[in-house]
């Protein structure tokens, strides 16, 4: 499995691009996408599940070009749009025999399949409801049930947690290292931490343009040594340099805690171990 | 007052810059172009007896702007009788809700915005009859007041008027869009058909049309009097042009209390607004979903079950279409209230029962009509629930997709033909047989392509209300299931349009498909 991204665009105006020259690589395993809001995140992924036509570029998946022969890649994909919709009249059952029948996939498995599939992503007990009634995080489950329903090859979540309750957000993490171990996962999220955990890499991206990608561990790395912590008074506001970018600054009993990246501390300040998060913030607010 | 002009401005900021709208103003204009009839046209829309008037400037501005106050009160009732409800829709509604704006207030901004967007298409028709009149100039003066006092006094009073009524209606009967269009149908052809012989009538007629056709009679009987058929006509009327008389008409002086009555049916509808903002919902509603009790949902939270899934049964390429059609058949057959199914039920049984030449001619349509809000979205529906997503991105999204669609519609009106459709055939009747399936067929196109071009569902409810009028009306222009005639050829000709708009549809959605 190799999914290859060479020099995408996608235009929306005259100079107003989703994404803007774009290359990536990905092969098996599960690819982390984080960007701030606006990074082209979802025009990039809507390209690749073939929603959208890229303005230039291509897309070839195992060499095949699926900006032209999008059939190649609709029969072994699974996508999950960051908002999508359902027939409110239809119940879940009846909705995923819909989406089966879309994908061009059934036969005589096809009612056990959906059943074990609602019990694993606990629906079953509301399945015979129409899906108009459910709450954000069951209909969101119920779009995540609709990608699994062709033995996905390549998998393409847009934003998979937003709306899922904790218990869930980790069921959805096993359930994505599991199907990580054959086929290619695409995750989008602001969540860093949900990311972290679970994608064998990472990229990032910001305005339509990829800043970075890599292991989790080599992005940290670029950070490294760099990030610090130091505390003072709330009522004091000290100035801070130019060569300092602050990462977050938390009030607590009268003591506001700066956390900041620098390739030299300030005086009074202690060493932190860097996280993916600060990266993250690092890179994108460059 | 500023903010109440801003909500204005950008609600009708937003519904003018659709593309729907776009493609309403086109039509617009290809139907005021044939408000006045072209001199060798083999039809008439205003007409006294014998007699049409010269070309003049008055004729132009007069007839255009009853013609555009009637038809566009038939037709843009339901251009905007959705403007709350795309509140609700696009959830703007709940923020709205959250603000200190008064019902009346906000009711009466979307009485506003509506009359708006109506004056838009109205300022259309009025720009087409002064390119009507220098078109087919007859050698008389341009006289531009003579075409802005009958817009001014007859439609604009009509077009508030019915911006008001649309609100109100949405307020009322917000979640009973059927309710709502049959009720409009009976209101309307009520207010068009009754006139009390009183010294009041000219005032109590919504539309203001009674009043020009009367001076129009006058204007002729002035010239020939005695005039036995003096029969007034206002619509299409076809083929009868050919021995037309030519009279003249200077247009109207009117009488004051008929200025009164134009302004006190715009209070009038302000009012209205007024005394049913008390029972505005402000979007507050129970339930989205009409028509199922709500079921109080506490999910046993069980212990963590992973999905295992090499476990899972293997499935199998498959292109049979029966699982899409049935599942459209499902979502129209749920699309509504219950109760429909029970006026369909009744439909059916008129059909089955009633003199056979009157169940055609009048239930059937009717009983089609019925289906309007079912049809309606047959095509834009995956966009409008943002399934789209899923369904363009399907496996041959034409010939499996949209097909099923067509062909569960298809079994849908088709059914409901049913009863009339046998007794037809127990009558070795089988050119109307296949009239009347042609005629299902032409509907369900009708609703696909429309829904498919604009992307919007207003155009065909629209449509099919005024062509559904047309019909009960006998007129056989748009005699689309035979109704009004049963020759072969005009089979054919509904047969030519339908192709003509599949293979229009087919193509588009291909193309749209493909970008
Ligand atoms: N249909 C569209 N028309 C015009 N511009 C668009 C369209 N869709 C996206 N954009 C623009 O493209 C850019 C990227 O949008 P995109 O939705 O891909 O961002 P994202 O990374 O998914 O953001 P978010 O985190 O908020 O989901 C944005 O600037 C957005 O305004
Ligand atoms: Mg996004």
């Amino acid at each position: 499995m190799k999914l290859e991204i060479k020099n995408v665009s996608k235009r929306y105006g005259r100079k107003k691009y989703g994404v803007k020259d774009f290359s990536l690589t990905i092969e098996k395993g599960i690819l982390g996408l984080l960007g701030p809001n606006g990074a082209g995140k979802s025009t990039l992924m809507k390209m690749i599940a073939t929603v959208n036509k890229p303005s230039e570029g291509i897309i070839l998946l195992n060499k095949n070009n699926i900006v032209k022969d999008v059939n190649y890649i609709r029969q072994q994909m699974g996508f999950l749009p960051q908002d999508f919709g359902v027939y409110p009249n239809l119940n879940a059952f009846e909705f995923l025999e819909y989406m089966a029948a879309v994908k061009g996939v059934g036969g005589v498995g096809l009612k056990q399949r959906i059943e074990k599939l609602l019990d694993g992503l606990n629906l079953l007990d509301v399945a015979s409801k129409p899906i108009g009634k459910y709450s954000g995080g069951m209909k969101q489950r119920i779009g995540i049930a609709q990608t699994l329903l062709n033995d996905p090859r390549i998998i393409i979540f847009d934003e998979p947690t937003v709306g899922l309750d904790p218990e869930e957000r980790v069921r959805f993490r096993n359930l994505i290292s599991d199907l990580a171990t054959q086929s290619i996962v695409i995750l989008s999220s602001h969540i860093v931490s949900d990311v972290d955990i679970i994608a064998d890499e990472v990229a990032i991206m910001k305005k339509g343009s990829l800043i970075t990608k890599g292991k989790t561990q080599n992005i940290i790395e670029q950070v490294k040594g760099k990030i610090f912590e130091t505390q003072f008074d709330t009522d004091v506001s000290p100035r801070f340099s130019d060569h300092i970018k602050i990462l977050s600054t938390t009030r607590y009993q009268g003591k506001t805690t700066v956390r900041y990246v620098s390739e030299v501390p300030i005086e009074k300040s202690t060493p932190q171990k860097p996280t993916l998060e600060d990266a993250y913030l690092y890179l994108t607010h460059n | 007052m500023r903010l109440f002009l801003n909500i204005i401005k950008l609600d009708y900021l937003t519904r003018v810059r659709s593309y729907s709208f776009l493609i309403t103003l086109c039509a617009s204009l290809a139907i005021s172009y044939t408000f006045v009839p072209e001199p060798n046209a083999s039809y008439s829309t205003i007409r006294i007896g014998d007699h049409v008037g010269y070309y003049n400037s008055a004729w132009f501005g007069y007839v255009t702007a009853t013609m555009t106050s009637i038809f566009l009160s038939l037709i843009g009732f339901y251009l905007i009788n959705t403007s709350i409800k795309k509140d609700i829709k696009t959830k703007v509604g709940q923020i709205i809700a959250s603000t200190r704006i008064y019902n009346t207030t906000y009711l009466l901004s979307k009485v506003f915005s509506n009359f708006l967007i109506l004056t838009t298409i109205v300022s259309i028709t009025f720009l087409m009859s002064i390119i009507l009149f220098t078109l087919y100039n007859d050698g008389f003066r341009f006289e531009l007041f003579q075409f802005i006092k009958p817009y001014l006094i007859i439609t604009i009073p009509s077009m508030f008027f019915l911006s008001a009524i649309a609100v109100i209606f949405e307020v009322i009967l917000g979640r009973y869009s059927v309710i709502q269009n049959i009720l409009f149908f009976i209101m309307f052809s009520f207010s068009l058909a009754v006139s009390p012989q009183s010294e009041m009538r000219y005032a109590l007629d919504v539309f203001g049309s009674k009043i020009v056709l009367d001076t129009m009679e006058q204007s002729v009987r002035e010239v020939l009097p005695l005039e036995e058929d003096s029969e007034m006509t206002i619509g299409y009327v076809l083929g009868n042009t050919t021995k037309a008389k030519k009279f003249s008409f200077e247009g109207i002086d009117f009488p004051s209390y008929f200025l009164v009555s134009r302004l006190t049916w715009m209070f009038i509808g302000i009012l209205l607004v007024g005394l049913v903002s008390p029972f505005f919902h402000r979007f507050n509603m129970r339930d989205i979903l009409p028509s199922e009790k709500t079921v109080k949902q506490i999910l046993p939270k069980a212990e963590l079950k992973d999905i295992n899934l090499t476990q899972l049964p293997k499935l199998q390429k498959s292109t049979n279409i029966l699982p899409l059609v049935r599942t459209e058949v499902f979502l129209l057959l749920r699309k509504g209230n219950k109760w429909l199914w029970g006026l369909n039920a009744i439909g059916m049984i008129l059909l089955a029962v009633l003199n056979i030449e009157f169940a055609h001619k009048f239930v059937l349509p009717i009983l089609w009509f019925l289906q309007v809000n079912r049809l309606s979205d047959l095509t834009t529906k995956e966009v409008e629930n943002d399934v789209h997503y899923f369904s363009f991105t399907s496996l041959r999204p034409i010939s499996r997709l949209l097909l099923s669609q067509l062909f569960a519609g298809l079994l849908l009106v088709l059914f409901l033909a049913l009863p009339l459709t046998l007794r037809y055939i127990f009558l070795m009747k089988f050119n109307v047989v296949m009239f009347i399936i042609v005629g299902g067929v032409f509907v369900l196109f009708l609703a696909a392509f429309l829904g498919i071009f604009t992307k919007q569902k207003k155009l065909f409810e629209a449509l099919f209300f005024f062509i559904t009028y047309v019909n009960l009306n006998q007129i056989p222009f748009f005699d689309y299931f035979g109704g009004v005639s049963q020759n072969i050829d005009h089979i054919f000709y509904v047969f030519t349009v339908i192709v003509m708009m599949a293979i229009a549809g087919f193509y588009k959605r291909y193309y749209d498909l493909r970008r």
